[in-house]
This record gives structure tokens, C-alpha cells and sequence, in this order.
């Protein structure tokens, strides 16, 4: 069987060598001299993150230089925080009652599941209906809000299948002895369950770090960096200023990734 | 006391009420104004027409085979990728370290930006891109040949930012199953072939379900992908935001129902054969 052991080796190898293809494509691309994007590549440089503007067209300014990019940047900070926080706060009340077998439990279950199951871009149209009906105004907070419901059940799910499952006696424990309920959370609960509850926003964040459709309906101006490259891909040449701009978004994704990563690492399940 | 009786349901509140803002009520919606003749909330006029001009469209058919073929193509496509993978993950690797530095590999694509992951496809599979560079290089075509823009290329991209999904809950299915079941039936004498389809496959379902579930939802509702590299292929989702986009808005909505319907129906099924709760118990 060790032919077989190493031919299987070998697969994951190549799965893991074609997921990473393109990324590395994009990386070395962003570091190309010169607009164009074709093979073969004379000259490494750094022009198109930190050259100065020299009253350039705007798709050719250095994403350093570039505004918008940063306003756009600024934004995506924004909403992914906000996404972050709020469905921490919702993953962990809906996962500490969904976790009891209360009546309507796999309803509830299926009920938020759905925020994941229905495709963004009915979500987004329908949530344009809404603000349309109550006279609302998009906003950060739509945009934040549309991601919310997107990324809780990633989250619910996660932190329900890595539930310690003597927490609850542990609990039952604190109650009997007369804590408060807040007091059995704040000393009981949480430090059994921080880590899940911190990855919860890690994947909130990150979930809608990367989003676009959702996004673009939610988010009226220049919108997130997300949105906002994906609209300059359908106006302006494609310059390796955009795989620039994809290296510096992926950066980000991967330290918050490194983090999640060890944060899952260190609880015992 | 009604405290006692509901209390444990408070803390499902927050949730709820932003789960039926952001999303239950935006459904509603769409189904009204899916039957709407004009989009107004004012004395609207009801009628079906949106649902029979859909019916009646000859591009109809194209579209629904192109957004549910492709999708559950790409589907199935990704769960014969991925189980192989997963198989060699739960079984052939024996240190869970190694194990876990693998998943963590295959996770990292999938947060990456989704404009980053596609237009990194152009300097790669582009007429003047790495590929047909080397083929010229090589001798073996004089002219760049096209290898973007088509089917192909759509499904290469999504199976390459969908694998992790198929591979994920499949391995965590493998991982569950008991070795003890694997042994008895060895010990048996059941030929492999039968040990892996009775065993293995069958206690595995859940996942491979869960995978293609997370396949399915993802491509199904991606119509930026298509729009830009599979050649203008229609699909729903890139219908449904041409004609939001010129405030068609009745026609989109009843598309979106459309859309979501047989989405939903799908699942549906799929749930109703296989336990995906499984999984998480």
C-alpha cells in the first residue's frame, strides 16, 4: 500500500499547488514594472504600491497615492469591525441558547442557517426594497448588517460543535452555589469558551472582509475595498496596480487567518 | 411566572430581531414585489404577469440550465476533487499536527479577496499570459490560444475557490467514523471496494451533503465570476442585477424568487435524505 499512501501525498500537494497558483500569480504580478500584465516579466519594482504621483492618469497613481484607495481601505476597516462585533455578540447569545434542548431549537437552527443559504444577491435586492419602503439610507451600518447575517451562521456552527460538554454542569455548579447568572457568565462561561467567542469575530471579519456582492447592494459612494477595486476592474485597464491592491487585501486576510488559527489551536477539542 | 417560561428565549432577541430586519422582511419583499405590475407601495397592482413573461422568455431555459447546471456541476466536480483529498487527510496522514497545518493551508485562499483570487486568472491562462507563453516558448502553438472566457474557465475558477468546502466537512465526517467498524469489516473479509462504499461512503454522506450544500449556495449566488470570465453566459444572479441595476425592479424580484425557490427546494431535499446534524452532534 505505499505506492498508494504516496500517490495520495501527491494529490494533496497538487490541490494545495493549484489553490495557491493564482495567488502567487497575483503577488508576483503586483510587483511587475510597466501597465501591461503579460509574460514575459523584465523588471521587478515596487512603482506600483509607493511611486510618487507624477499627474498620471488615475488607474496608473501607486496605491500609496491613490485616495480613493484608502478611503475605500477605511471603509472596509470600518464594516468588517462592526461585523465582527456584532456577530460575536450574536454568535455567542444565540449558540449559549440553541446549545439547550429548547422547543423550536432546530426552527431557530434552520432559521438562521438561512442567512448563508439564501444568495446575496436576493438579499440585497430585497434589502433595497425595505430601506426603499421605510425611506432608510444606506449606510455603513447596512453594509455591516447585511454582512451580520451572513457570517453568523459560520460562526454558530463553529462555536456549537466545539461546545466543552460539561460546560453546562459547570455552570449548574455556580448557580447552585448562588451566583448571579451575569456572575456564572462572567466567571464560568466565558473563560471556558473565549476563544471560540474571539474566532467568532476573526470570522466575522474576515467573512466580509472579502465580500462583494453583499456588499455592493448595501453600500451606497465608494464602498468597500472589496467593491471598490471591483468596480475600477469594469472602468479601467487592468494595470498591476489591481494585483497590488489584492496582495495588500490578502495580506491582511492571512495574519487575521494566522490568528484564528491559533486561537483554534489552543482550546483542548 | 412569564420570566421563568421565556426567559431562556431573551438571549435569542438581538439575533432575532436583526435575522427578520436584514433578512426575513427583504424575502417578504421580493415575494410582493415580485407580483407587482409597477414597483410602488402605494395601492400597488398586483398581478402575475412578471411570472408569465418569465415562463413565456425563450431565453428562460438557457438561463435556469446555465445557473443550476453549472452550479451543480461545478458541485459535483468539487466533491469528486475533494473527497480524494480528504480520504488521504483523515486516513493516510497520521500526525494530526501535519493534519491541521494542511486545513490551515487550504483555508487561507477562500478569505482571500475575491477580485484578488479571479483577475490573478488573466496572467496565468491570458493570451499573453504564463500558459501560452510557455506553450509558444515551447513550440508546441504559434498562436496564443484562448483559454479564457468559457465554461471551462469558470468552472476551474470556482472548483480552485470552492475545494476547501467540499474537502472540509467531508474529512470531518471520515474523522468521526469508528476504525473499529473499518477493522470488523476487514477482519470479515469484505473485499475494499465494499469496505469503503458500505462503510466509509456511507458515514460520510453527511459531509459530502454539507460540501455540496456550501458549493451549490457559494457558485449559485456568484454572478461576478461568470460576468467576467465565462463569456457572457447568462445566469440568474447576473440577470437579476442587470435589471435591479435599471430599476426593473418587479422583474428582478420575481427572478430572485425564482432563484431562491429552487434553490431552497434543492436543500430541501437534500436535507430530508441526509442528517447533516450529524455532524455537529
Amino acid at each position: 500500500m505505499g505506492v498508494w499512501n504516496f500517490v495520495g501525498k501527491v494529490y494533496i500537494a497538487f490541490i494545495i499547488a493549484l489553490i495557491y497558483l493564482p495567488v502567487a500569480f497575483m503577488i508576483i504580478l503586483s510587483f511587475k514594472s510597466g501597465a501591461s500584465i503579460s509574460f514575459p516579466i523584465e523588471r521587478f519594482t515596487l512603482d506600483w504600491y509607493i511611486k510618487p504621483p507624477t499627474g498620471e492618469y488615475a488607474a496608473y497613481l501607486s496605491l500609496f497615492y491613490d485616495r480613493q484607495v484608502f478611503q475605500a481601505l477605511q471603509n472596509s476597516v470600518v464594516v468588517s469591525s462592526l461585523v465582527a462585533m456584532i456577530s460575536m455578540f450574536l454568535v455567542t447569545t444565540l449558540a449559549l441558547t440553541l446549545r439547550r434542548r429548547i422547543a423550536g431549537r432546530d426552527q431557530l437552527f434552520y432559521l438562521f442557517l438561512l442567512g448563508f443559504l439564501t444568495p446575496g444577491v436576493a438579499v440585497g435586492l430585497g434589502l433595497n426594497f425595505l430601506f426603499n419602503l421605510l425611506n432608510l439610507e444606506f449606510s455603513i451600518w447596512s453594509a455591516a448588517f447585511i454582512n451580520v447575517i451572513y457570517a453568523v451562521p459560520f460562526g454558530l456552527i463553529l462555536m456549537m460543535a466545539r461546545f466543552n460538554p460539561d460546560l453546562l454542569l459547570y455552570e449548574q455548579a455556580g448557580s447552585s452555589l448562588r451566583a448571579s447568572p451575569l456572575r456564572v457568565f462572567r466567571r464560568i462561561t466565558l473563560p471556558l469558551i473565549i476563544y471560540e467567542v474571539i474566532s467568532a469575530a476573526i470570522l466575522g471579519f474576515l467573512l466580509s472582509w472579502g465580500e462583494v456582492i453583499r456588499t455592493q447592494f448595501a453600500l451606497k459612494g465608494i464602498g468597500t475595498l472589496s467593491t471598490f477595486i471591483e468596480v475600477q476592474l469594469g472602468v479601467n485597464p487592468l494595470t498591476p496596480k489591481w494585483y497590488a491592491a489584492g496582495t495588500l487585501l490578502s495580506v491582511a486576510s492571512f495574519v487575521g487567518l494566522a490568528i484564528f488559527a491559533y486561537l483554534l489551536s489552543k482550546t483542548t477539542r | 411566572m412569564f420570566i421563568e417560561k421565556y426567559g431562556k428565549y431573551l438571549l435569542l432577541l438581538p439575533g432575532l430581531i436583526i435575522i427578520v430586519f436584514f433578512l426575513i422582511l427583504p424575502l417578504i419583499l421580493i415575494v410582493i414585489v415580485s407580483f407587482m405590475q409597477i414597483f410602488t407601495f402605494r395601492e400597488p397592482t398586483l398581478t402575475l404577469q412578471n411570472y408569465i413573461d418569465f415562463v413565456a422568455s425563450p431565453q428562460t431555459p438557457t438561463i435556469l440550465l446555465n445557473t443550476f447546471g453549472m452550479s451543480i456541476g461545478t458541485a459535483l466536480l468539487t466533491l469528486l476533487a475533494g473527497y480524494p483529498a480528504a480520504y488521504v487527510l483523515a486516513f493516510k496522514i497520521e500526525s494530526i499536527k501535519i493534519r491541521n497545518y494542511i486545513i490551515s493551508l487550504l483555508l487561507v485562499p477562500f478569505f482571500i479577496d475575491w477580485n484578488a483570487r479571479t483577475i490573478a486568472w488573466i496572467p496565468i491562462l491570458g493570451e499573453s499570459g504564463a500558459v501560452n507563453y510557455m506553450l509558444q516558448a515551447l513550440n508546441i502553438v504559434r498562436e496564443p490560444v484562448q483559454l479564457l472566457f468559457s465554461r471551462w474557465t469558470l468552472l476551474i475558477i470556482w472548483l480552485q475557490t470552492n475545494i476547501l468546502f467540499a474537502i472540509f466537512p467531508i474529512y470531518l465526517a471520515l474523522i468521526r467514523i469508528d476504525p473499529d467498524l473499518i477493522n470488523a469489516a476487514r477482519v470479515l473479509k469484505a473485499p475494499p471496494h465494499r469496505v469503503f462504499y458500505n462503510i466509509i461512503f456511507k458515514l460520510s454522506l453527511p459531509g459530502v451533503v454539507v460540501g455540496f450544500t456550501f458549493v451549490f449556495v457559494n457558485t449559485l449566488g456568484d454572478y461576478i465570476t461568470p460576468a467576467l470570465w465565462a463569456g457572457g453566459i447568462q445566469v440568474l444572479g447576473l440577470s437579476i442585477s442587470s435589471f435591479a441595476a435599471n430599476f426593473v425592479w418587479p422583474y428582478a424580484a420575481t427572478q430572485s424568487t425564482i432563484l431562491i425557490l429552487i434553490a431552497l427546494a434543492v436543500l430541501f431535499v437534500l436535507f430530508k435524505i441526509v442528517d447533516i446534524k450529524k455532524l455537529v452532534e
